[in-house]
């Protein structure tokens, strides 16, 4: 078996991976907004809430969290697949980073502009929708490009609930092949690949759609 | 009937009185101009008159309907109100045409072509047209106040608002911006303006309220209030602020 022919095994769980990280990222975004939008309640308890779900999510590691889903839940009663078990973790998880992204783009938006959508007799949720919202996620795009990479490094851990993507693959054909350096250096190289075209895609999206005056370097 | 009347409206932030019993009537094609020192609650009239801030007390009457009373349409009163605010407050992630025909669809409910010919006409009007597609960052100031004037105008509001319009262009913007509320005034547009400029309060307006310490101190033509008042602490604030140009 040649270094092309193990390359050729594991692209063809590169598939699964970058399925595995646009579900995670989706995840992490509709909890990331979530947490942001809670965040500007003034009610004391959601704000209590809110710190002790960031401390959590930011403070345990990936792995434990996936097990606890994976391994811990059925212990409830609560059987969670392994596609989902991921999605949940490292959305919860990512949700949590995205989360102080989207708060400190929010604060970066003119609240004037905000404010002059009010006065002209939009609603609050135009306003939101049609002036915070879109400035919000043009501040958050390096911060979400970051947060994508880290999701798409932390998805090997799914080789450990059984999904058969790249990182599982290596570990089914290593003890075939016994050649651990070859086998690895490949995964290494196809992760490399897959990163390095998600970020030439995103630059690439991030100019089609910059903005004079509101890319985050300029806010 | 008035178009605006307010009737001892006060204004309080935490317990402290911003405004202390607000007197005043603008009627329809007339143009008042809102001058006053810092902090004398010239931007507070303004907005507690569109309730951007709700007024502590008094009454405030537009087209002779009780606007604080409870219940009262606020997103409809504020639809019959353009407010152009000093720093232009424009959307900058929207070009300066689709800062015009956002509240026109979005608001007006107006269809994207009879939006986008209205934002035209009225881009022409102010000369921003050639400026349509430019984001407000590639803007001047002068520029920015213009698109801002533009945007509150397109949604053919009864009444115009101004916070200190020309308050942060330099004298060269100044002018270009005082020039096209100028020709509002000619087209008997019907406008409050907030001020600290003598030179634009000259040109554009009908009578000058002088507010000092949240009550109205004194109205009068503008002329009259900056030259010849018998009050000395008026002939002591204009002897500070007149631009003989």
């Amino acid at each position: 078996m040649s270094f092309w022919d193990i390359l050729a095994v594991l692209a063809a769980g590169a598939g699964i991976t970058l399925l595995l990280s646009v579900a995670c990222m989706a995840a992490a975004l509709a909890v990331g907004l979530a947490v942001a939008l809670l965040s500007r309640s003034r009610w004391a308890p959601v704000q209590r809430l809110l710190v002790g779900f960031t401390f959590v999510f930011r403070g345990i590691p990936v792995l434990v969290l996936l097990f606890l889903v994976f391994f811990g839940l059925p212990g409830l009663g609560l059987r969670v697949p392994p596609f989902l078990s991921l999605v949940l973790t490292l959305g919860l998880v990512s949700g949590a980073y995205l989360a102080e992204i989207f708060r400190g783009a929010m604060n970066a938006v003119n609240r004037e502009e905000v404010l002059a959508a009010e006065a002209a007799g939009m609603t609050r949720a135009q306003g939101f929708t049609y002036i915070l919202l879109p400035q919000m996620f043009r501040f958050s795009i390096p911060g979400m490009i970051n947060e994508f990479t880290a999701i798409l490094k932390y998805t090997p851990f799914a080789y450990t609930v059984g999904i058969p993507e790249i990182m599982k693959r290596a570990m089914s054909l290593t003890p075939v092949i016994l050649r651990g350096l070859e086998v690895y250096l490949a995964v290494g190289i196809v992760y490399y690949l897959i990163y390095k075209a998600c970020v030439v895609i995103f630059s690439a999206l991030e100019k089609r759609f910059r903005i004079p005056g509101l890319s985050a370097q300029e806010r | 009937m008035p178009l605006i009347e307010c009737e001892n409206l006060v204004k309080q932030f935490d317990g402290k009185p911003v405004l202390r019993g607000i007197d005043l009537v603008l009627n329809e094609g007339q143009v008042k101009v809102i001058m006053g020192p810092s902090g004398c609650g010239k931007s507070t009239l303004l907005r507690c008159l569109n309730l951007l801030d709700p007024p502590t007390s008094g009454r405030i009457l537009f087209r002779g309907e009780d606007i604080t009373r409870p219940g009262v349409d606020v997103r409809r009163l504020r639809q019959s109100i353009g407010f152009v605010f000093q720093h232009f407050a424009l959307y900058r992630h929207l070009t300066v045409q689709e800062n015009v025909t956002l509240g026109l669809r979005k608001i007006r409910k107006m269809g994207s072509r009879m939006a986008r010919e209205k934002a035209v006409c009225e881009l022409e009007r102010v000369g921003m047209y050639e400026h349509r597609d430019k984001y407000p960052a590639q803007l001047s100031g002068g520029q920015k106040q213009r698109a801002a004037i533009v945007r509150a105008l397109a949604m053919d509001p009864a009444v115009l608002f101004l916070d200190e319009p020309t308050s942060s262009l330099d004298p060269e913007m100044s002018r270009e911006v005082v020039s096209v509320i100028n020709k509002l005034f000619l087209d008997n547009v019907t406008m409050f303006c907030v001020t600290h400029d003598a030179f634009l309060a000259k040109y554009i307006s009908d009578s000058v309220v002088f507010l000092d310490g949240g009550a109205v101190l004194a109205e009068d033509v503008a002329e009259r209030l900056f030259y010849d008042h018998p009050d000395p602490r008026i002939r002591q604030f204009f002897l500070g602020v007149i631009d003989m140009r």
